[in-house]
């Protein structure tokens, strides 16, 4: 499984940091992201979401301190058309 | 507003902050759970026969006093961390953004400001520049600033304590909408993805950014500095005979400040309009911001406003009178909450 980290990251480049490593994965594959911006894990998962990735949960992932989160994304299903 | 110096230091402002604009503000649910564990309320505010004095206090966008039968004194704070680099514009969209909340309330005149600023060591050279922004966003509207308080802090904040004085029966308050009311917006949204994209529009996403964004990014950052930096003093003037509820957007975003305005009022509010500065929904949808469902956070937004149906003739005759951008974005229910209802974003550009 591909990793990112993007604790230290200010907003909005965890978004773009994520959007370049899915770039990279073939179908199928999963991404597990952490970071520690408070709005980046909401912002991630809208972005994601929007753009037709499979975003869950993975805070058990990551050591529990404070604001650390962990999401794990999904390629596979179908992208949403831009507009 | 003259000719200004540029400070030697190259250190971008918005860089030295992990929070921006309002986005800095706590967010909703932890402010009410914040007020409520320290035993002060903020429900509900259709009865406010047996406040005396205080016209408003907690939960309002300002805290209005009534000194006599015909003079009310409105008192607000707000600061905020950098949204845009250039220190004097930050300083404007500051100025514009705590004054934002004195109109909120109707009162517009004998405004002053306290000037609440704080910079880390490294950047205390922007200072003078930070205030001169200040000052003349503060003389645009015929205020000035009268005082202040400076602190070395490691995220760069700039405000101020505004006060600002209206007649007793003219404060307003998101308390008082009605069932059927028209919903006014005086400002297009989409100042956050404009702001982030103008922070990421040179560094090594510029290309996904610039690609992403269907106009310029420098067009859409100067139309959301222009934006923020535009007092809501005109659309106060305009609107506040008319309306019932009255408050502006902010950190929380339209959706949030709508479920403000439905909650304190005991209303719903359906939103069916979104007007947003052209080319930002793509950039939010790039960054997960939530603008097409309201959700993103606004610097220094328009006022939103309940109307009620047989004064909205009149209200958006005096906002056109003066020149003041206004789109219906919405109306008031005898719901709860706030509804998307299948909402058109229209863009608006300069």
């Amino acid at each position: 499984m591909e990793r990112v980290d993007v604790t230290g990251e200010v907003c909005p480049r965890p978004a773009l940091i994520v959007r370049r490593e899915l770039s990279d994965l073939d179908d199928g594959e999963t991404l597990f992201v952490e970071g520690d911006y408070p709005p980046a894990e909401r912002n991630l998962r809208r972005s994601c979401t929007t753009h037709g990735f499979d975003v869950r949960d993975a805070d058990d992932l990551v050591d529990a301190e404070d604001d650390t989160f962990g999401l794990l994304i999904s390629t596979g299903s179908d992208e949403r058309p831009e507009d | 507003m003259g000719e200004r110096e540029r400070p030697a230091a190259e250190a971008a402002l918005t860089e030295y902050a992990e929070l921006h604009g309002c986005s800095c503000k706590v967010g909703q649910g932890d402010l009410e759970a914040l007020l409520a564990d320290a035993g002060l309320e903020t429900g509900p505010q259709t009865d406010t026969s047996d406040r005396g004095d205080t016209l408003l206090g907690v939960g309002d966008d300002a805290a209005a006093r009534r000194l006599r039968d015909d003079l009310a004194l409105v008192s607000t704070v707000d600061f905020f961390t950098p949204v845009v680099d250039d220190p004097y514009e930050f300083g404007q969209i500051a100025a514009c953004n705590a004054a934002s909340d004195a109109f909120a309330t109707g009162a517009t005149e004998n405004l002053s400001c306290l000037v609440v600023l704080g910079l880390p060591r490294e950047l205390t050279d922007y200072a003078a520049d930070i205030v001169a922004g200040i000052a003349d966003a503060l003389a645009a509207i015929d205020g000035e600033i009268s005082g202040g308080h400076t602190v070395l802090n490691p995220w760069p904040l700039a405000g101020g304590a505004v006060t600002a004085t209206a007649h007793p029966n003219n404060v307003r308050s998101s308390a008082g909408a009605a069932p059927g009311d028209v919903l006014y917006l005086t400002k297009p949204l989409g100042t956050q993805p404009a702001a982030g994209a103008l922070r990421t529009a040179d560094g090594e996403f510029a290309e996904t950014v610039a690609e992403t964004a269907p106009r310029p990014v420098e067009t859409i950052g100067s139309e959301a500095v222009t934006w923020m930096t535009t007092p809501n003093r005109d659309a106060a003037r305009a609107l506040t005979e008319h309306v019932g509820a009255l408050t502006d957007v902010t950190g929380f975003g339209l959706r949030g400040q709508s479920r403000t305005l439905a909650a304190r009022s005991g209303v719903g509010v359906e939103l069916t309009r979104l007007p947003v500065i052209e080319g930002t929904p793509a950039l939010s949808r790039l960054f997960g911001y939530g603008l097409e469902t309201g959700e993103s956070a606004e610097t220094s937004g328009g006022l939103l406003a309940a109307v009620p149906p047989e004064r909205a003739a009149d209200a958006e005759a005096a906002l056109a009178d003066r020149d003041v951008f206004f789109r219906t974005v919405g109306r008031v229910t005898d719901g709860a909450g706030v509804e998307l209802v299948d909402p058109t974003v229209e863009p608006v550009s300069l």
